[in-house]
């Protein structure tokens, strides 16, 4: 059934109750279910942290709006409970990056074909060359560090290759930045600004989480080096967000944006326990959808249509393999830089971020040094190291 | 690196005698202790056992035909799938075994180089053969760098050995059975253990020893099931690796020993 931003009410707020067995539930299979479902596990926790945060940030700036963000708040706490407590505990932390990283490819794959802005578009493919290069140097940890095979993970579903190397990714501030949507953006365009900001965050927050925990002191300075690309990427994707955009605009998009992930989650979920989740969700979020419309209404004066337009909900991501338009920006645009907001070739890349890299790199580069004449290989790379004698 | 020496640990409650006092007195006051029990706890993990799935499946055997011909048909007595997903968990064990003795090699490295630090393997192969146990390989005239670059190439073997013989039996070695999963799960503080720059050669030997250990006891129960499953010359092959194992076993707990008896304060301790 086709959901309307406008017409569909969802779950009152105050129906939205959960325990903590409800939010601590069976996680998923780490080798049963469909690496695609640990996907939509990692960009919704990501969405709905994102969620929690802007209306954090709500809280600060509009003192009309402080009741109802903390109600919403607190379901939202749960919701993101619920979702990231169902990676199972067997993932080691350097598994869950390869999950992080695979949903950061594929979704943003699936949205850089969506989007209808061409600039945007080309700021995703960007963005989509850098996370896949981050894959392959996790892959290389994975197999160097714990001797585990990244496909186990990603299931065949996602290329495991250099692309533009994670060497080049560092870039001055000021080059970092890309042009905001105007304020009469399609929809969809705002929408995907929104997921990926958030799914940034979160791999940005979980890099700077375990990066400490681990013992080795190439995996403590790789996780050092993509956290702050990771911190980076939350600057690129969150500039395209409209600056102009009042705080209450921002919180009715937020939930907009939830709605529209949540239902594209439930609509391709193959786990059908997961799936009822997201459709549980779906009905969470037109609740807060309509509070937050009440909030655009009784305290700017707006009409939500103003941001909504028919209500109709945008084309979804699409989960699945994105392989082929993955391989043909791999390569036609791994050569591209940034200077400014432009994307540019490498010879014109702005000439801070070269004194920029050049200072952090100063002391070699970790993602070189643990790549270092990797290829992936079903079963890990000591597959084709040749043995002498085996025992007879 | 550094001795590992007496010095300023603040961890036990004697070393802050006052705050210990207070602490005692606020629980004394507020919380005073009764009878331990963490029944709830236990029902609450009851509770999520019996409500739980499998971590996974034993993935399914390649090409039916071929299997029943080749491999699965043969198998008596043991659960088939059982064994399938034991050698997957030896799989997993020794290929990260290859990465552990690399990381112990590059502190063995840094270890020696203010001079000899482990005797070489045969000196304590020979104290362990007059204990009477035995030993599989001479290892006559062979460093210690030499012995764990052996260990580490058999271990490599070991695991390609595994290989083949996943694939012989229908299987596909590179996927990760529910015991591969766990035994990694199970495996993942020796890895910090090992790589972490602070951490001792002997400290992490002994965490290289219950690696062994670990393995030992994995390839005999491995041996059995392949016997169990009329596997013999699996069994046979799995033998020869046991050996190498015993090996290694033995040659750990020596150097071990011999660090922890005769090098306190030392670098290497």
């Amino acid at each position: 059934m086709a959901i309307n931003l406008l017409n569909d009410k969802g779950m009152p707020l105050q129906r939205q109750r959960m325990s903590w067995k409800d939010m601590v539930g069976k996680p998923i299979s780490k080798l049963d279910d469909d690496a695609f479902t640990r996907v939509r596990i990692i960009l919704m926790n990501g969405v709905e942290l994102d969620a929690v945060r802007t209306k954090q940030i709500a809280l600060r700036c509009n003192g009309q709006a402080r009741l109802q963000l903390a109600e919403l708040m607190r379901v939202e706490q749960h919701q993101a409970t619920t979702i990231n407590w169902l990676l199972g505990p067997d993932h080691s932390p350097i598994e869950t990056t390869i999950g992080y990283e695979q949903t950061a490819i594929e979704v943003t794959a699936s949205v850089a074909q969506l989007e209808p802005d061409p600039y945007l578009a080309q700021a995703y493919r960007f963005g989509l060359l850098e996370d896949f290069d981050h894959l392959y140097r996790y892959t290389a940890l994975l197999d160097r560090l714990e001797g585990k095979d990244a496909n186990n993970i990603t299931q065949g579903y996602t290329d495991i290759v250099p692309a533009r190397a994670t060497l080049f990714h560092h870039r001055a501030p000021e080059h970092e930045l890309v042009e905001p949507y105007p304020a009469d953006a399609a929809l969809a365009t705002k929408l995907h600004a929104l997921t990926l900001t958030g799914g940034e965050y979160q791999t940005h927050d979980y890099y700077m989480n375990i990066g400490p925990m681990f013992a080795d002191p190439m995996a403590r300075q790789l996780y050092a080096e993509i956290a702050s690309v990771e911190s980076q990427h939350i600057t690129h994707y969150g500039s395209m967000l409209n600056p102009n955009e009042s705080v209450l605009e921002k919180l009715l998009l937020s939930e907009a944006c939830e709605v529209w992930n949540y239902a594209g989650c439930a609509q391709q979920e193959t786990n059908p326990r997961i799936k009822a989740l997201w459709e549980q969700f779906l009905d969470y979020e037109l609740g807060h959808l309509q509070a937050a419309m009440r909030l655009f209404e009784e305290v700017e004066g707006r009409d939500p249509a103003e941001l909504l337009g028919d209500g109709k909900l945008p084309p979804f991501i699409e989960y699945r393999s994105q392989r082929g338009f993955v391989r043909k920006v791999v390569e036609t645009e791994t050569q591209l830089r940034k200077r400014g907001t432009e994307f540019v070739d490498e010879s014109q890349e702005g000439k801070s971020s070269l004194e920029y890299r050049k200072a952090v790199n100063a002391g070699g580069s970790p993602s070189e040094a643990v790549a270092a004449t990797y290829s992936w290989m079903p079963g890990t790379e000591l597959m084709r190291e040749q043995v002498e004698g085996l025992p007879t | 690196m550094q001795a590992t020496v007496p010095g300023q640990n603040r961890t036990g409650a004697t070393a802050s005698p006052e705050g210990t006092q207070a602490m005692t007195d606020a629980v004394n006051e507020l919380m005073p202790p009764v009878p331990i029990d963490t029944g709830a706890m236990e029902a609450e993990r009851l509770l999520y056992i019996d409500e739980s799935e499998t971590v996974g499946s034993i993935p399914p055997s390649l090409g039916m035909d071929g299997m029943v011909k080749s491999g699965m048909a043969r198998l008596k007595g043991a659960n088939p799938s059982m064994l399938m997903d034991k050698i997957g968990e030896r799989i997993a064990f020794e290929r990260g075994g290859v990465r552990l003795y690399e990381a112990l090699l590059a502190k063995y490295e840094a270890a020696s180089r203010s001079g000899d630090v482990l005797p070489p393997a045969g000196e304590v192969q020979e104290v362990a053969e007059a204990q009477g146990l035995a030993v599989l390989a001479p290892v006559e005239g062979e460093a210690p760098t030499q012995t764990l670059q052996r260990i580490r190439s058999e271990e490599l073997a070991h695991f390609q050995l595994l290989c083949a013989a996943m694939t012989q039996m229908g299987g596909d070695p590179t996927a990760q059975t529910p015991c591969a999963d766990v035994t990694a799960t199970a495996s993942m503080g020796l890895m910090q253990v090992l790589t972490d720059p602070r951490t001792t050669l002997a400290q992490c030997l002994n965490t290289i020893l219950t690696a062994e250990l670990t393995d030992n006891a994995g390839w005999e129960l491995l041996i059995q099931l392949a016997e169990q499953a009329g596997e013999g010359e699996l069994a046979g092959r799995f033998l020869g690796a046991l050996a190498q194992e015993q090996e290694h076993l033995v040659t750990v707990k020596g150097w071990l020993t011999t660090l922890v008896t005769e090098g306190a304060g030392t670098p290497a301790v």
